[in-house]
């Protein structure tokens, strides 16, 4: 799901990249976030919580909650409402506490 | 105006853990007066960590004996949450040929007193944290049973204890002044009303010395900012507190997985009663930790505060009564080692105000000591 047309803004999606969710290949535009990439292709559970292991998914989308927590490239944490989309990315749904990469 | 057998001021873990020793003894009508919230202070603010190696024999068993009551502290004090006590010992790095011999002189007191410190090499040191840059290391010693417990529930458990004991609790009650009559004290005057009472018992911590000025006594003894951080959480990896006197930094990893870290700066901390917290602090922390364990610069750090050590001249703290003022007692100046202490330092102060014989000889820390001379030093304190 993605804004293709809106009555007053206008805006440029640069250029279309290339990342990975888990195995699965997917498309998005490298002016968008990874959060926003993962909505535009369906996918809205991103971490689990740690406790009860309850799916979470974007919450506050301005880098507050922690509720997007995701791995990134093997990096744990890493808030994917605020961070930016790369072409090539490996993104992991995070389950339970991320492990610190030594 | 109602009449109290004892008045404690102050509810961060000293003064809980003292009514709840005193109620458990039989007092009734004990009333602890805390001028904020439980563990508001001190407690709540610290490092949260544990251990029994130490370089003084007093500090040796008040530790031992602290950390025997941690590890039943649930049950005994049939507590129906957890206060999170987790052993993953404490890893003491030494550098330099004095520092060391200065360890294992501690490891020979310490094992005497049935505290099984182990000597370690760099190598060693390195197995049990395979993170932790070695360079320039001498070498370190490991206590497994050392570790970490929650000072927010250990206050709570003994809070929860004491008021099942039919102690009561006066929180955001501040303490106006104590009233002494013949040498004898007979009165607190609170803001929420007068107290009667003979006793009481000085557990302020960062405030002691304004409560002690309250009967007319200066302490010897100073507030100190000490300011600290937390991390976000990740999985288990590091297993104990690593600490270093030479950095003069401590740092362990919680059960919750978020890393703990303070530093201690007393030439840049100011004095009195200042809690702000700065970003020189976060720099110099920052920079000296990602460089002792460099996977760390990977964290994000989530919060930093600040809490208040309440020094002494020998860093040990000051318990006991005082003489002049009948029914006056002090447990202050714990020097920021009250939390480990806590079980033992209340189980003291309770038999000694009931006037029991002590488990352990309790003149030591008393306030005359240092008019006498009698310094405890403690080596090994950041």
């Amino acid at each position: 799901m993605r804004i293709k047309k809106h009555p007053i803004l206008t805006w440029d999606k640069g250029k279309k990249v290339k990342f990975f969710f888990e195995d699965k290949e997917l498309e998005g535009y490298q002016t968008e976030t990874i959060a926003a990439a993962l909505h535009a292709s369906g996918i809205k559970e991103m971490r689990e919580s740690e406790e009860m292991h309850r799916p979470r998914g974007l919450f506050c989308a301005i880098g507050n909650c922690s509720s997007c927590l995701m791995i990134v490239n093997g990096e744990p944490n890493v808030r994917v409402c605020v961070t930016k989309l790369q072409e090539g990315m490996r993104v992991q749904r995070q389950l339970g506490k991320g492990e610190l990469q030594r | 105006m109602k009449s109290k057998e004892a008045v404690i001021i102050g509810g961060g873990v000293i003064g809980c853990a003292i009514a709840y020793e005193l109620a458990k003894r039989g007092m009734s009508d004990i009333t602890v007066v805390e001028q904020s919230y439980l563990a508001s202070g001190a407690t709540g603010r610290c490092g949260a960590g544990v251990r029994q190696q130490w370089g003084l024999e007093s500090n040796i068993l008040l530790s031992k004996y602290s950390c025997q009551a941690l590890e039943q502290m649930n049950e005994a004090l049939d507590y129906d949450d957890d206060i999170e006590f987790k052993q993953g010992g404490y890893l003491l790095l030494a550098y330099g040929d004095q520092q060391w011999e200065q360890f294992l002189k501690n490891v020979e007191l310490q094992h005497k007193h049935g505290v099984m410190s182990e000597i370690k090499t760099p190598e060693q040191a390195k197995e049990i944290v395979p993170h932790l840059n070695i360079t320039g290391l001498k070498g370190a010693t490991f206590h497994q049973k050392d570790g970490h417990a929650n000072p927010f529930k250990v206050t709570d458990a003994y809070y929860q204890a004491a008021k099942r004991l039919g102690v009561e609790f006066l929180t955001f009650t501040e303490v106006k002044d104590i009233v002494i009559s013949a040498g004898k004290v007979t009165k607190v005057v609170t803001t929420k009303g007068d107290i009667a009472t003979k006793r009481v018992i000085n557990a302020a911590g960062g405030w002691s010395n304004i409560v002690a000025n309250m009967v007319g006594i200066d302490l010897p003894i100073h507030s100190e900012r000490h300011q600290i951080l937390v991390t976000e959480p990740v999985k288990p990896m590091q297993g104990p507190m690593v600490m270093s006197f030479h950095h003069s930094i401590y740092c362990q990893q919680t059960p919750h997985g978020s890393f703990i870290m303070g530093l201690g700066d007393p030439v840049n901390e100011p004095r009195g009663l200042n809690i702000d917290n700065t970003w020189q602090f976060m720099q110099e922390m920052s920079e000296i930790i990602t460089n002792l364990l460099p996977p760390l610069r990977n964290l994000r750090v989530v919060r930093q505060w600040a809490g208040l050590y309440n020094v002494t001249p020998d860093a040990a703290p000051i318990l006991g009564s005082v003489p002049g003022v009948e029914g006056f007692y002090l447990a202050v100046g714990f020097s920021g080692h009250g939390f480990m202490i806590a079980p033992m330092t209340a189980q003291l102060m309770a038999e000694h105000i009931l006037g029991i014989e002590t488990t352990l000889p309790i003149s030591i820390y008393d306030l005359e000591r240092y008019k006498r001379g009698e310094l405890i030093r403690e080596p090994n304190v950041v």
